[in-house]
């Protein structure tokens, strides 16, 4: 077998200008890996004409990196004639007929979409085990999640099925599977990167970012995702940047703090040790590491709760068999057509989350709890804000502790959330976070840190993540 | 026994007049083949976005300050959960808490009594599908999907049909003078739905909503209709139900569609998709630029013109001929005798050939010198009418189509001098009537001479001549 696809994809480019390989011979390369690697469950659906665009593709352009060059995409993502499921019976035989805007950004770039890639239904979940097609299994130890909702991307990327991937994060949904795979997973601001197409979990949370083996593909990938779109009202006008452009940077008397609450005792001594090691590196490069007190934070897991499962149970109503997906065979009234097709389309955590988001927007408890939980949305924000006027950067762990063993959350459905613990308190200040990794633990389970930069400051996180990518 | 009080509030839904729907791009338009003014956004497809057509906005500016509301600086829009087959996204994006505008009234008069209605709020919202049942079948017709409404809530301050149906009227007149709607109530681009109550205290009594009512004058006999219904039944010592009920035609009266479940909770939130507006003073400043002369604006206008109040209600009520008269105040002519002509002959022509001004040849120079004509008395009103089908069809000038027509009234004197020498001598009792002092004999002598002459002499000229000969 081939390995072009291990090679970094600068090397990949170069091969490609020099006409020493071919798209259709990556594209090959992706499609056998991923025959190989059937048990992981990486992907819901293959694209398959991806041969043929491969084979069309035209003339490589010696200027366009990413030319030719295999992506996957999380299944939440629309794909024009490509079957998206958003991991859910009740979206299975769905084709939509429009490209999102990012797969648009990435066909103009002429990357070519391998397929689309498993995850929680709805991205509703943290192991990727409540997919419709069963959990991807982490390519690093099979008896482990890969994480999630963005399970199957990290699979795909870890497993070494593609170098690029796509996923989505609501409440950590990019980071953690990340984390738990070992890859370099960036959650952009809020805004930066168009939502039109993402299928909404939580309107106001949900970002699309790029999961990557290193930092520079990382960047580089975020290049061609952003800009502001006119069909995303929520996306923002900012001038163009190159994020690759702080990496390799010397880390000299960058400002960084790290919050007690991240290395509190709710954190596992083998993560603890290993982010201390990263700190006392980093010290040494120079960087001004302060343990800091931050308010608020442990407040983000309930204030997430509350506001995606309001937003949910409304973003997911449009889901009803009257004008595409899964209707139910035999119903008698519109009012029993919807009841079966919805109960019988979606699965648990997704009824539960739309029933409790019901409850939450319903009559007073609007006011009770998602008006108050919007309110303490903006303290968490400004309790960034208040760290950030004195620091550049903040770290800690992207989790507790490492992978967990599959099917290890089936009775306790809120210690799922409480893995996301970290990571969530970021979406509600809708900041830019990265998960890279930091090394393993005695298991060779991966370990990652957190870096979380201002509002919009994405290259400042790379500028980091590539010291340490450098070293760990 | 003592007589019960109604209370009397109206909803209006009017569609507002775009190029465009409120959230798509898709054309707002009536009577288009069905699904053809459709996309992915108007069908509630997963991962579309609303975007705010800036267009609507500047619409619903205008209704709040024709309306005498407070604008509504910074605004947001809000969903309305509710399933139902013609909801697409199974929410309504509308406004629920920051309507555009508040705290307006509308100005009536009836039986010579002013009275204002006060308008609670105005809102911007989407319209839903159309649907029609066939049998066991229901069809959706998307056109009518995201078409922009405006909903004008009146405080319950109405007390009759009387007054309702005067509200109504003006209401509609603004709005379509104001080219916010075409309040066509046929085509369902105005909807009325007033609710009734009936009590003998301050207390109000238990609301009843009728809806469907196809015209203002129904509006009116449902409301009367409705209140001796709800007398009769409290007499009877029945209960009244809070119920939603429709007004039948052919029957005159109310029958009921529905008894309303306690508390429909709608699950209002603000739709994250769109971010709030701040609408500045020059995007006010600027909207209300366009804004054209309203009835009142026009009455008030017109009656300084010396225009009496017949020629101005008849002129108003004619929006395309009210829109050509106002042009034709950048001409110095006698604008009395040019609304005559425009609701005389000229209405019978556009009338007979279903017409309006616009398609004609009527420029307004070849009016002015029809109204110099008449004046000098080189035209009388009979040549008028004789040349009217070629006035308003042939682009020809007045002059020549007088030589084209052979008009030309004969100034001889002496021809003139025969005709009043002869009727003089036949009408001696008349004669003698005028000169004891009876003006009315004159015009009758002047009919005389005209029918003598068949309408060919110069009338100004003949007038003169004739008392000349009386007063000799």
């Amino acid at each position: 077998m081939s390995k072009y696809l291990d090679l970094d994809i600068r090397k990949i480019h170069e091969l490609l200008v020099e006409k020493k390989i071919t798209p259709l011979d990556l594209v090959d390369e992706a499609l056998e890996r991923i025959e190989d690697a059937k048990e992981l469950n990486a992907f819901i659906t293959i694209n398959d004409k991806v041969r043929e665009e491969a084979s069309t593709l035209g003339e490589v352009d010696p200027n366009n990196l990413f030319f030719g060059i295999p992506i996957a995409i999380k299944d939440n993502i629309v794909t024009k004639g490509l079957r998206t499921t958003c991991a859910s019976h009740i979206l299975d035989n769905f084709i939509p007929i429009y490209d999102a805007t990012v797969v648009e950004k990435i066909k103009d770039k002429k990357m070519l979409i391998i397929g689309k890639t498993n995850m929680d239904e709805f991205a509703m979940g943290s192991t990727s085990e409540t997919s419709y097609f069963g959990a991807p299994l982490n390519p690093l130890d099979k008896t482990k999640v890969t994480g999630g909702s963005s399970g199957g991307s990290a699979a795909a990327v870890a497993g070494k099925l593609v170098p690029l991937a796509l996923g989505s994060d609501t409440g950590g949904s990019i980071r953690n599977p990340s984390n738990y795979t070992g890859i370099v997973g960036l959650k952009p601001t809020y805004g930066r990167v168009s939502r039109y197409g993402l299928v909404a979990y939580g309107s106001s949370l949900d970002q699309i970012g790029p999961m990557t083996r290193t930092v520079y593909e990382n960047a580089s990938l975020l290049n061609i995702l952003v800009g502001e779109d006119e069909k995303d009202l929520t996306s923002v006008n900012k001038t163009k940047e190159d994020f690759t452009r702080l990496i390799g940077e010397d880390i000299k008397g960058l400002r960084i703090a790290l919050p007690k609450y991240f290395i509190s005792d709710i954190v596992t001594k083998e993560v603890k040790d290993r982010v201390m090691e990263v700190v006392s590196y980093l010290k040494e490069q120079g960087a001004l590491i302060d343990i800091i007190d931050m308010s608020y934070l442990d407040t983000a897991v309930t204030i997430y709760q509350v506001i995606t499962m309001a937003e949910a149970s409304s973003n997911l109503a449009r889901f009803d068999g009257v004008r595409y997906g899964y209707r139910t065979e035999d119903a008698n009234s519109v009012d029993i057509m919807y009841a079966k097709t919805r109960s019988e389309g979606f699965g648990n955590e997704v009824k539960k989350r739309i029933m409790i988001g019901s409850y939450i927007l319903s009559g007073e408890n609007a006011k009770t709890y998602y008006d108050k939980a919007l309110m303490i949305r903006d303290d968490i924000t400004k309790e960034f804000n208040r760290v950030f006027k004195d620091y550049d950067l903040i770290i800690g762990p992207v989790a507790t502790r490492v992978a967990p063993l599959l099917d290890t959350f089936n009775d306790d459905p809120h210690k799922a959330f409480m893995d996301d613990v970290l990571v969530i308190p970021v979406n509600m200040a809708g900041l830019p976070a990265m998960s890279i990794p930091i090394g393993t633990n005695s298991k060779g389970l991966p370990i990652g840190l957190h870096i979380i930069g201002k509002a919009f400051d994405e290259a400042m996180i790379y500028k980091l993540a590539s010291n340490i990518e450098e070293v760990f | 026994m003592s007589s019960y009080v109604p209370t009397i509030g109206i909803e209006v839904h009017v569609e507002i007049k775009s190029n465009s729907k409120l959230f798509s791009s898709s054309a707002n338009t009536y009577g288009m083949a069905t699904n053809t003014a459709v996309n992915v956004i108007d069908l509630g497809y997963p991962g579309t976005l609303p975007t705010v057509n800036k267009e609507i906005i500047r619409q619903g500016i205008r209704t709040a300050h024709i309306l005498n509301c407070d604008i509504t600086r910074k605004m947001h829009f809000d969903r309305k959960n509710y399933f139902y087959p013609d909801n697409p996204k199974n929410y309504q994006i509308t406004q629920n808490r920051t309507p555009i505008g508040r705290n307006g009234y509308v100005e009536i008069e009836v039986d010579g009594v002013r009275k204002k209605i006060e308008i609670e709020e105005l809102h911007i919202e989407e319209d839903t599908c159309k649907s029609a049942h066939r049998g066991n079948v229901s069809l959706l017709d998307f056109n009518r999907a995201g078409v922009p409404l405006i909903e004008i809530v009146t405080k319950p301050c109405i007390k009759n049909g009387k007054e309702a149906m005067a509200y109504l009227t003006k209401l509609k007149e603004i709005l379509f003078y104001a080219n916010i709607s075409d309040c066509k109530m046929e085509e369902g681009s105005m909807r009325c739905e007033p609710n009734i109550s009936i009590s003998k205290d301050d207390n109000f009594g238990t609301k009843v909503e009728v809806k469907n009512v196809s015209s203002i004058h129904n509006v009116g006999l449902a409301i009367d209709y409705e209140i001796n219904r709800q007398e009769e039944m409290l007499n009877n010592k029945e209960t009244i139900k809070e119920e939603t009920r429709r007004f039948d035609e052919k029957k005159g009266k109310t029958i009921l569609m529905r008894v309303k479940e306690t508390g429909n909770d709608y699950r209002y939130f603000i739709e994250p998709d769109i971010p709030y507006l701040e609408l500045t003073d020059e995007f006010i400043n600027d909207s209300l630029k366009s804004l054209p002369l309203l009835p009142d604006e026009l009455r008030e206008k017109y009656s300084k013109l010396g225009l009496s109040s017949l020629q101005i209600e008849k002129l108003i009520n004619n929006r395309s001929l009210n829109d050509y008269f106002l042009g034709l105040l950048e001409f110095k002519t006698n604008y009395v005798m040019a609304v005559n002509l425009l609701l005389s002959d000229i209405s019978s022509y556009l009338n007979k050939h279903n017409k309006v001004i616009t398609d004609t040849n009527l420029s307004y120079e070849k009016l002015v010198s029809i109204i110099d004509n008449l004046e000098s008395g080189d035209l009388s009103n009979k040549n008028v009418k004789d040349l009217i089908d070629s006035l308003m069809e042939t682009d020809k000038s007045l002059d020549e189509l007088k030589k084209e027509f052979k008009i030309e009234n004969i100034t001889d004197d002496s021809f003139i001098k025969d005709i009043i020498t002869k009727v003089i001598e036949n009408n001696s009792e008349s004669v003698n009537d005028y000169k004891s002092g009876h003006d009315r004999a004159l015009k009758y002598l002047m009919g005389q001479v005209m029918k003598e002459a068949k309408g060919s002499v110069n009338p100004k000229k003949a007038s003169d001549m004739l008392r000349e000969a009386l007063n000799k």
